[in-house]
């Protein structure tokens, strides 16, 4: 057992800082060349690195002050681009990984409608064949990116005459094509752009955007969800960005509200603590996957701990402040120099913060998942599992 | 860097889980009307002596075993889950007295006797009222973990003092503790002479704290994974509406936040023990994390494992209460979670100064 992190003076990192220090600022394109997008791919998209050696990278990219290609592109380097090696074409991932992990072309995810969430498996949108192409039709929700994005990775269906999960198949479409129309989601934290609404109508799909065999769809949605949790692991209070429980403690202290409230100083401390723990839970599925043992559906149990974890931490911030916290202000606590990523400041991030255990597996899911898959519990019912979906869609 | 247990520890924590299983029974506890003195204390000990447990943390030039503080750990997480009676707590609380603040010739009297013989200590805690008047003791120590001992470590005027509890003038009453798989007694001095030892207690009482709060934090660990096992078990096999209660989610998902309490306490005690053994400079605070996060998950976890029983899990004949009132006491026997974190406040306050 052996809790130490890479050494300030390990090779590797001097040997990264070295190049970072030759590049001053490198495009993502130069970042990718060099394996730093992707570490952990096998080459020649990454450098086929453990995840101390990605951990290093992180570091140092961060500590170079430069945003991190997964904030940039993140549906293609946290979630999607990586089942091309696995189920694409070799042509698929000639087209599409280069631009992809250089960040030339931002991907978002057509996953959700407004009549499936959480049952992400009960989903409308269809995708007729049609000769050498399909032909899509339907809604898709909570699609971060749909406005800059040049790549959609769309979950259809298929097969309607196939049980739910069985009718389902993946493409990588074009959000240029015509009948895509995208309708900007205002969130309640009054971001504009965070989230949109994507309607296709009669949408040509060419066959060869096909991810995997028809009836692929559902396996691999949840392989990129779960790829997604895993990648969750930052300390920050939204999805792992943002202010952490250290950035807390040193804000009460700093502006001497720690020090005026002994029972908020009590519950920062409390959240302190955890935030720390989850830290060392994150590197243990880290080091887990370096020394090759199994890290499976754990990832949903960190998920399921720093999200409300981030909406404390994000609450006593804001209850430091009072009523004049009420007031739209970015500066409710002091806050340290650094690169915090998307939601850097406490006030957005607070009320943004309901958010975190919606979006990325609801709370409850993420229960299921942990109750169901770790303790083996008895799973959850859903008499239309096996049904054919046109029965199930007439209702 | 490796945050899991290693090969080596996975076998050790498995021999001590297989011994516990075999050797400890908490059916006698489990009569009503049952108190502490049921619990199988001295015939398990000869047998942990016999392992070698009594002398865990004794160095093996005195005839210990010398293990470190994460083997220390995941034996003490054994002992946590099987509530196993015996007084183990204070002869380890004893050797961290003696190894603090006891002089070399001290050590070498008493602690090759803890590590051969099984020589039971007992520690006073610094706090108490006691007075001393040239190396005599007057006062009393309200609260003494396994008191029963061969010898008492008592800390009195800034100064730990060797006690034989058979001497004139002292009077050990046990307390009607709550939870019955402790010892716990209210121990009287009454001008008894007693040998003063090296160091202050200033000096040494954070080290033995840090120590203690390892020891607390991993019985409370083990306890909560037992807890958990022991509600996930009975979930499955308990039907109601048709369906086991653990396919229902207003149960499930309590137990998928045991779940997490688990890996959090898990990982928190586990880190604690590897500063204490390779960083001195994080290991009080590692330490005091592990003592007031494990002990804080223990008593929720207790508390709900007895509301997904149902109304049998509120009964005396169910283990249920065992746990519930040994987190309840783990929770308050080095000071409330709060002082732990008031502690852990004032460290993260003077790293901001500096």
């Amino acid at each position: 057992m052996d809790f130490n992190l890479p050494a300030a003076d390990d090779p590797r990192r001097l040997e990264v800082r070295a190049w970072l220090e030759a590049h001053p600022s490198p495009g993502y394109d130069d970042l990718y060349a060099q394996g730093y997008t992707v570490p952990h791919w096998p080459r020649p998209w990454g450098l086929a690195a453990d995840p101390e050696l990605q951990l290093i990278i992180d570091d140092e990219l961060a500590r170079a002050g430069i945003r991190a290609p997964n904030h940039v592109n993140p549906v293609a380097i946290n979630n999607c681009a990586q089942s091309l090696i696995g189920f694409g074409t070799d042509a698929q991932r000639e087209r599409f990984l280069r631009p992809a992990l250089a960040c030339e072309e931002i991907w978002c995810m057509l996953f959700s409608e407004p009549g499936a969430g959480s049952d992400v498996g009960a989903l409308r949108t269809t995708a007729r064949r049609d000769g050498n192409r399909y032909i899509v039709n339907g809604r898709k929700i909570w699609t971060s990116l749909a406005d800059r994005a040049r790549v959609g990775v769309l979950v259809a269906r298929t097969d309607p005459e196939a049980p739910k999960h069985a009718g389902l198949s993946q493409f990588l479409i074009d959000m240029d094509s015509p009948g895509i129309a995208i309708h900007p989601i205002v969130d309640m934290s009054g971001t504009r752009s965070e989230y949109f609404e994507v309607s296709l109508e009669d949408v040509e799909v060419p066959m060869d955007r096909r991810l995997g065999g028809e009836g692929d769809g559902w396996k691999l949605t949840m392989l990129q969800l779960q790829t997604e949790r895993v990648a969750l692991s930052k300390p920050g209070a939204i999805w792992g960005s943002g202010p952490t429980a250290r950035d807390l403690i040193h804000g009460l202290i700093a502006s001497g509200r720690a020090e005026a409230d002994p029972l908020l100083r009590d519950e920062a401390v409390k959240l302190y603590i955890e935030g720390e723990i989850l830290r060392l839970l994150a590197f243990r599925s880290l080091s887990d996957r370096m020394n090759a043992r199994p890290s499976g559906p754990e990832g949903a149990i960190r998920k399921m701990l720093a999200a409300p974890h981030g909406q404390r931490v994000l609450d006593v911030a804001k209850r430091s402040q009072g009523a004049p916290g009420l007031v739209r202000d970015r500066n409710v606590l002091p806050m340290a120099e650094g690169e915090r990523g998307p939601y850097g400041n406490w006030d957005t991030a607070f009320w943004f913060s309901p958010g975190v255990t919606l979006g990325v597996g609801t709370q409850e899911i993420l229960k299921n998942v942990v109750a169901e898959r770790l303790l083996g519990l008895p799973r959850d019912r859903d008499p239309t599992a096996k049904l054919p979906w046109r029965d199930v869609a007439q209702g | 860097m490796d945050f899991a247990l290693s090969d080596e520890h996975r076998l050790l924590r498995d021999s001590a889980r297989d011994f516990l299983a075999g050797e400890m029974n908490l059916q006698p506890l489990l009569v009503p009307g049952a108190d502490a003195t049921a619990a199988p204390r001295a015939a398990l000990w000869e047998k942990m002596v016999a392992l070698g447990w009594s002398g865990l943390i004794v160095p093996e030039a005195l005839g210990g075993l010398g293990m470190s503080h994460v083997d220390l750990a995941v034996i003490v997480e054994e002992t946590g889950r099987s509530l196993a009676t015996s007084p183990l707590f204070g002869t380890l609380a004893g050797s961290w007295a003696l190894l603090a603040a006891g002089s070399a010739a001290q050590q070498a009297q008493l602690l090759p006797a803890v590590a051969t013989r099984g020589h039971r200590l007992a520690l006073g805690m610094p706090d108490e009222k006691m007075t001393v008047t040239t190396d005599r003791l007057t006062g009393q120590c309200a609260l003494v973990v396994d008191a029963d001992a061969d010898t008492l470590v008592i800390a009195a005027g800034g100064r730990y003092f060797l006690v034989d509890p058979q001497a004139r003038g002292v009077t050990i009453e046990r307390l009607e503790w709550r939870d019955i798989t402790r010892e716990v007694s209210r121990v009287s001095f009454d001008a008894v002479r007693a040998e003063p030892m090296e160091r202050s207690v200033d000096e040494a009482w954070p080290w033995i704290r840090d120590r203690l709060y390892l020891l607390l934090a991993a019985e409370s660990a083990g306890g909560l994974q037992h807890v958990l096992d022991a509600s996930v078990a009975y979930a499955q096999e308990r039907v109601a509406f048709g369906r086991p209660i653990g396919a229902y989610q207003a149960i499930k998902h309590q137990l998928a936040d045991m779940k997490g309490q688990v890996e959090c306490a898990d990982v928190a005690v586990l880190y604690a023990a590897w500063a204490l053994d390779n960083d001195p400079d994080v290991a009080p605070l590692a330490a005091a994390m592990a003592q007031s996060y494990a002990s804080e998950a223990y008593s929720d976890a207790a508390f709900r494992s007895i509301q997904i029983f149902g109304a049998i899990g509120f009964t005396w004949e169910m283990r249920n209460h065992l746990y519930f009132k040994r987190a309840r006491a783990n929770a308050m026997l080095l000071g409330a979670p709060s002082a732990q974190r008031a502690e852990i406040f004032a460290t993260l306050k003077a790293r901001e100064a500096a």
